[in-house]
């Protein structure tokens, strides 16, 4: 009973993690349908960026995050508007964007090596404390995830409903060629979108930062899990992303009660396969 | 030298892996990236059963494919059942649980230590263990797989492919069955992919899970995707450049442990150059293009409408289909409701009514791409109901769509040969064992698509993609393309839209030209001046079922109908 | 005799005179690194070339060996690519012609093995811990303790301390299955009860669902498999959820004390005996040279790469002074067997058994105050 506990907050606080991840890709694939292999390396650099904030500059932990999170959402941009916007100029199909993504990724990833070396990056000057369920214990970092994954969802939620620029955001993801008909500018939503939905991984990368620290691999698991809650989630949908992510973490830990660990990938991905072969279309349908 | 061969026997792997991957995704259009696990299948095969049962090369080679290709069939199935986004992860996920497998069957597979000491490859009495020996070997297999590949790429069963990558819809609308198409395209592709994999369990005496992750699947999609999707040469080109280039970059000296970095960094940066440089990769796909060549010149133009059309059989005015009370609902609304039809040699029938009244709806019914909830549908007297829409059209009937769906990236005379009926090149195993049969009907095919295209008026377009033509052109090459079926039945979904009068003239005349060659045509139509001109009887439709029908002349001055649908 | 024979007597009469030739030295001794130098773990590679590229200076600066010098040529396996490797191996052996060659991870050093055996060049693993590679090659030799000593090692330690129930937690990788198995031979051989053995896969998101498996088996002590870093994140995770048993692991660098931070405190090390100490100038020497060179203190794989090039130094120089065409692999590996004992920066001197693996002493170290600090030698044996 103690390990279900244990195994269901486990659940929910990767599922946090997990949604975070995925609203950032959801908001940058969504919308402007570039397959963004590199929002892994983005995340990790701007997770570096904090990193080298607070430990090397001896910045509070708190600024860095902020001038990260701005500094992660205008390495995004730059990913667009230098990589992603010529192809989209020139007309390429989009599997050449995603080998040329892909070529993104190797060379972002090797340079975080290359700048800050391939050692493990931790943050010791933030304290945190441990509570307890019952006999089932969790960190004030990981309560920080929920509550990351909660105030970013609503605000992105509110965002998209409420604003100018999220109706128009929502009328691209709908149907980019009507948007441009409609008169909606689509390069600069694009930007938008990079910018925002780059700043969403770093908030995930702060909170991974003080959890586990850094390694400049990290992004590939990042990014995969990313795209599979977007895809299981249903394209298009903030939503379908949010529940998906929750729904793979919820699998990953709670799958594992009666079953050998070292299977944890089967079980998430049967599952999967099952869900997308009986609702091929994801959790949350498009119209 | 030593080296040198070890690099070549990896272009040669690799090659194998690519051209057999662009069969799926450049070819047939399936995502499915999973292409490692197939590689891994055929590695494992040799593993197991050369450490095993002390099984030797040639049998690993064949145990492999056999049980990579039932793989690739495996993996098909969750294939035809989603598409796009969803293929690509569905097939992630596979290839996730391989390598889970690999790791944690250890008893079979050696789980995490892989599997040492596989025994090389003996040919004639010499044991092939060296990079130079092992080369020839390498070169030889990767050129056969290289054949095997191109002659299904090349075969009218490869332009077929294409079509299906173009329109899954408009394929199955000419007849292509796409089940068992997306079934050998899977096979193959395993299967070959399998011999890489065969080889290199050879060749290093060793195979690990980690050779076969994720990764590697996307490498060899980059190597298809650099080369060009659809050409196989760019393939082995794409696998040549992937393979070279980081062993090149070795020789660049860059200092300190941070070297390998650096190199990656800069393989990363030349992918994206190379990929900016050629857009479309490196080899656009015109090679795989069926050339027309001194065929075209012995076809004259605007050929006649015999050489085009054959005569349909039976007596004119005889019931060919008979729908009856045929309903189809989807949830809660009633799309079409207790429809009855007949359809008769040498007439034209037009099917008018407002938009939404069921009338696409009944054409999806009438050729298999919906199953309707109630009623039946007779093509001279057998029970056509049920059956798949390739299948409506081997029995001779076929439809065109409203929305064209050309194929776009084929050429004007493949979009109609790609539509002609019993090809022997669409049968795999013909292509392969009686390639002589396969070359001669093709050859008749050509000359045939072309009399077609000159009969709609297409034949100076012949080898244009379908993507350059004008509307009107696109409007002809759908009628051309229905033509080819040879079916006797002809639904058209509004042909005659958005035309100039001219052209509108045209094809009235072709239709009117097909009624003459006994087909049973119908026609979905708004303009009431053509219906008026070419229709034998109009079948007045409105929310989902018959309300009137009549002869044109007699029907148009119905008040009623005036008011419900003139105005 | 045509011209075209003429011109092939004459290649051939020039290649055999330049192989008499080979007698004489190389213009430079090159020795092969195949590292992970890219990919899922790079941080290996840094330190294994860090050790090697040391020794490989410091030979030089003493002249190298009889004025010749010596040089690293690093290959990179991207963190256990087979084939990665073994297109290195051949470029090492064929564009480089190194002689010896240091691997380092099981599956690689399996993968290339074939080769160095029909190359007859010396291959010098440091790094892996794999049963498999042992006695499968004349050329083949291990200077790390193989996962079953370490094992039995770390076994005895937890029983010594009272511990009755253990629970394992591994890295699914050929390294974690060859220390699960060792393990639990060793623990059930001694009558006790092993209650769980948690894996995860190495590109793990997260292992909190291993831990929370491994808390409710309620061991009384934890053998932690994981490599580094996920070492120190697995006991970051368990101290954070409560877990106060003592952990012992198999491998512990600096950096996972970074990750681990604060909860690295009491975490118990068996392992091959490295420790800096006054007693043992070479290693407090070495230390001391890798800390102004890297600026960090150098673990026991930057020791044991350091320490292999020393030992191909010493064999060529012994093959030397042997005469002939002294540089090759038989030629090495027959001078290691002339006196399989080397002095080593571990202390003392290290010892190859005649199954290619050298005997290092197994210690047992506590993490306190981020130091690996020396408890005993272990009687694992």
């Amino acid at each position: 009973m103690d390990l279900l506990i244990q195994l269901t907050l486990n659940g929910l606080f990767n599922g946090a993690h997990f949604a975070l991840l995925a609203m950032g890709f959801a908001l940058i694939f969504g919308t402007t349908g570039v397959v963004h292999f590199a929002y892994g390396p983005v995340y990790a650099v701007g997770a570096y960026a904090i990193w080298a904030l607070a430990a090397l500059v001896g910045l509070p932990f708190w600024l860095a995050v902020l001038l990260g999170i701005a500094f992660t959402a205008a390495l995004g941009v730059g990913c667009y508007l230098f990589i992603y916007r010529p192809f989209e100029i020139s007309g390429s199909p989009p599997f050449v964007v995603l080998v040329a993504s892909l070529g993104l990724f190797i060379v972002m990833k090797n340079l975080i090596g290359i700048v800050f070396g391939t050692g493990v990056k931790t943050v010791d000057s933030v304290a945190y404390d441990v509570h307890f369920v019952g006999n089932a214990f969790f960190t004030t970092v990981q309560l920080g995830q929920v509550a990351a994954a909660l105030l970013v969802g609503c605000g992105i939620a509110l965002f998209l409903r409420a604003s100018r620029y999220g109706k128009a955001i929502r009328a691209m993801a709908d149907n980019r060629e009507m948007a441009t008909v409609i008169g909606i500018d689509t390069t600069r939503l694009s930007i938008l979108v990079f910018a925002l939905g780059s700043a969403v991984s770093a908030v995930a990368g702060a909170l991974v930062l003080l959890r586990d620290g850094l390694n400049p691999n990290m992004g590939f698991g990042a990014v995969f899990v990313a795209f599979v809650a977007v895809i299981v989630g249903g394209v298009g949908s903030l939503r379908g992303a949010v529940i998906a992510a929750f729904l793979l973490a919820f699998v990953q830990s709670l799958g594992m009660w009666q079953i050998p660990t070292e299977w944890q990938n089967t079980i998430v991905f049967v599952v999967l396969f099952g869900f997308l072969l009986a609702r091929p279309s994801g959790i949350v349908r498009r119209a | 030298m030593e080296y040198l061969a070890h690099i070549l026997v990896m272009v040669c792997l690799y090659g194998i892996l690519a051209t057999s991957f662009n069969l799926l995704i450049g070819f047939g259009g399936i995502f499915a990236l999973a292409h490692a696990t197939f590689y891994a299948s055929g590695a494992y095969a040799a593993g197991i059963l050369g450490t095993k049962l002390g099984i030797g090369f040639p049998l690993t080679l064949l145990a492999g494919v056999v049980v990579t290709a039932g793989l690739g069939l495996l993996v098909a199935f969750p294939a035809m059942r989603v598409g796009s986004h969803y293929l690509v992860v569905i097939t992630l996920a596979l290839q996730a649980i391989t390598i889970d497998v690999l790791m944690n069957s250890k008893p079979l597979t050696g789980g995490p230590d892989g599997i040492a000491g596989i025994p090389p490859v003996s040919l004639f009495g010499t044991a092939l263990t060296s990079p130079v020996t092992f080369l020839p070997l390498a070169a030889v297999m990767a050129a056969l797989c290289c054949a095997v590949a191109w002659r299904l790429g090349a075969s009218p069963f490869g332009r077929s492919l294409r079509a299906m990558r173009e329109n899954e819809a408009a394929a199955q609308a000419v007849g292509k069955n796409l089940v068992r198409m997306k079934l050998v395209v899977f096979a193959m592709s395993a299967g070959l992919a399998s011999v890489a994999g065969t080889l290199i369990a050879h060749y290093i005496a060793f195979v690990n899970p980690e050779s076969f992750t994720i990764e590697e699947t996307i490498l060899i999609l980059a190597m298809v995707i650099l080369g060009g999707m659809g050409n196989l040469w760019g393939s082995l080109a794409g696998a040549a450049i992937l393979v070279l280039l980081p062993e090149g970059l070795k020789f660049v000296h860059v200092p300190g442990d941070i070297a390998d970095m650096v190199r990656q960094v800069i393989y990363g940066v030349v992918l994206i150059v190379i990929l900016r440089l050629r857009p479309e990769g490196l080899f656009p796909e015109t090679v795989f293009r069926t050339p027309t060549g001194a065929a075209r010149s012995s076809v004259p133009a605007n050929g006649p409408l015999s050489s085009a059309v054959e005569r349909a059989g039976g007596t004119p005015g005889e019931v060919v289909v008979s729908a009856t009370s045929l309903s189809k609902h989807f949830g809660g609304i009633q799309a079409v409701k207790d429809l009855t039809i007949d359809l008769k040699r040498g007439e034209i029938v037009g099917l008018i009514g407002p938009n939404g009244a069921g009338k696409t709806t009944a054409f999806n019914l009438l050729s298999g791409f919906l199953r309707p909830t109630g009623g039946t549908i007779l093509y001279r007297g057998r029970d056509v109901t049920t059956l798949k829409p390739h299948e409506v059209v081997a029995a001779g009937l076929a439809r065109s769509f409203q929305d064209l769906k050309l194929f776009t990236k084929l050429t004007v005379v493949e979009n109609i040969l790609v539509s002609l009926p019993a090809q022997p090149g669409d049968r795999p195993l013909d292509v392969y064992v009686r390639p002589g049969l396969v070359r001669r009907a093709d050859r008749e095919n050509v000359a045939r698509a072309l009399e077609i295209a000159s009969f709609v008026g297409l034949l100076a377009k012949a080898d244009e993609t379908a993507a350059n033509l004008s509307y009107a052109e696109e409007k002809l090459l759908v009628i051309a393309r229905l033509l080819a079926t040879g079916a006797d039945v002809l639904l058209l979904d509004e042909p005659l839209s958005g035309l100039d009068t001219v052209t509108v003239e045209r094809i009235c005349g072709v239709i009117r030209d097909l009624a003459r060659a006994n087909k049973a045509v119908c026609i979905i139509e708004h303009n009431l001046e053509v219906i008026r001109g070419v229709c034998d009887e109009i079948v007045f439709i409105d929310e989902g079922r018959v309300l009137t029908k009549g002869p044109p002349d007699t029907l148009m001055r119905d008040r009623e109908l005036a008011e419900r649908y003139f105005g | 005799m045509s011209k075209r024979t003429l011109f092939a007597a004459l290649v051939l009469s020039s290649a055999l005179t330049s192989g008499a030739a080979l007698a004489a030295d190389p213009a430079v001794y090159k020795i092969g690194g195949i590292f992970a130098m890219t990919g899922a773990s790079p941080h290996y590679g840094k330190v294994m070339s860090a050790g090697a590229q040391l020794a490989v200076d410091e030979i030089n600066a003493q002249g190298g060996i009889d004025g010749v010098k010596l040089q690293l040529v690093i290959e990179d396996h991207k963190s256990g690519s087979a084939q990665a490797a073994v297109a290195g191996m051949n470029r090492l052996i064929d564009v480089e012609g190194v002689k010896a060659v240091l691997p380092s991870f099981s599956t690689v050093t399996l993968a290339t093995m074939p080769i160095g055996d029909q190359k007859k060049v010396m291959m010098i693993n440091g790094g892996g811990v794999s049963a498999q590679t042992v006695g499968t090659s004349p050329y083949m030799f291990n200077i790390r303790s193989m996962a079953s000593d370490l094992a039995a090692g770390i076994a005895h330690r937890a029983a010594e301390q009272g511990a009755k129930k253990l629970a394992q937690i591994a890295i699914k990788s050929e390294f974690g299955d060859a220390t699960i198995a060792a393990t639990t031979k060793a623990w059930e051989g001694m009558g006790l009860k092993m209650v769980a053995a948690e894996q995860f896969q190495a590109d793990a998101a997260n292992i909190d669902t291993q831990v929370a498996k491994l808390r409710a088996s309620q061991p009384d002590a934890i053998a932690n498999w994981p490599t580094t870093p996920q070492a120190g994140l697995a006991v970051k995770r368990m101290r954070e959820l409560g877990m106060k048993q003592p952990v012992y692991c198999m491998e512990w660098t600096a950096e996972d004390t970074k990750v681990a931070g604060k909860h690295a405190e009491g975490v118990e090390v068996v392992t091959d005996y490295f420790a800096a100490t006054d007693e043992n100038p070479w290693s407090k020497r070495f230390a001391d040279a890798y800390k102004a060179k890297f600026g960090e203190m150098p673990d026991f794989y930057a020791a044991n790469y350091y320490e292999g090039v020393y030992v191909i130094a010493e064999l060529i120089r012994r093959a030397k002074a042997k005469g002939g065409d002294y540089y090759s692999g038989e030629r090495l590996v027959q001078a290691l067997w002339e006196n399989p004992t080397f002095d080593s920066v571990y202390g003392k001197t290290l010892t190859f058994r005649k199954n290619g693996v050298a005997q290092k002493p197994v210690a047992v170290f506590r993490l306190e105050n981020g130091e690996q600090t020396f408890v005993k030698f272990t009687s694992g044996d």
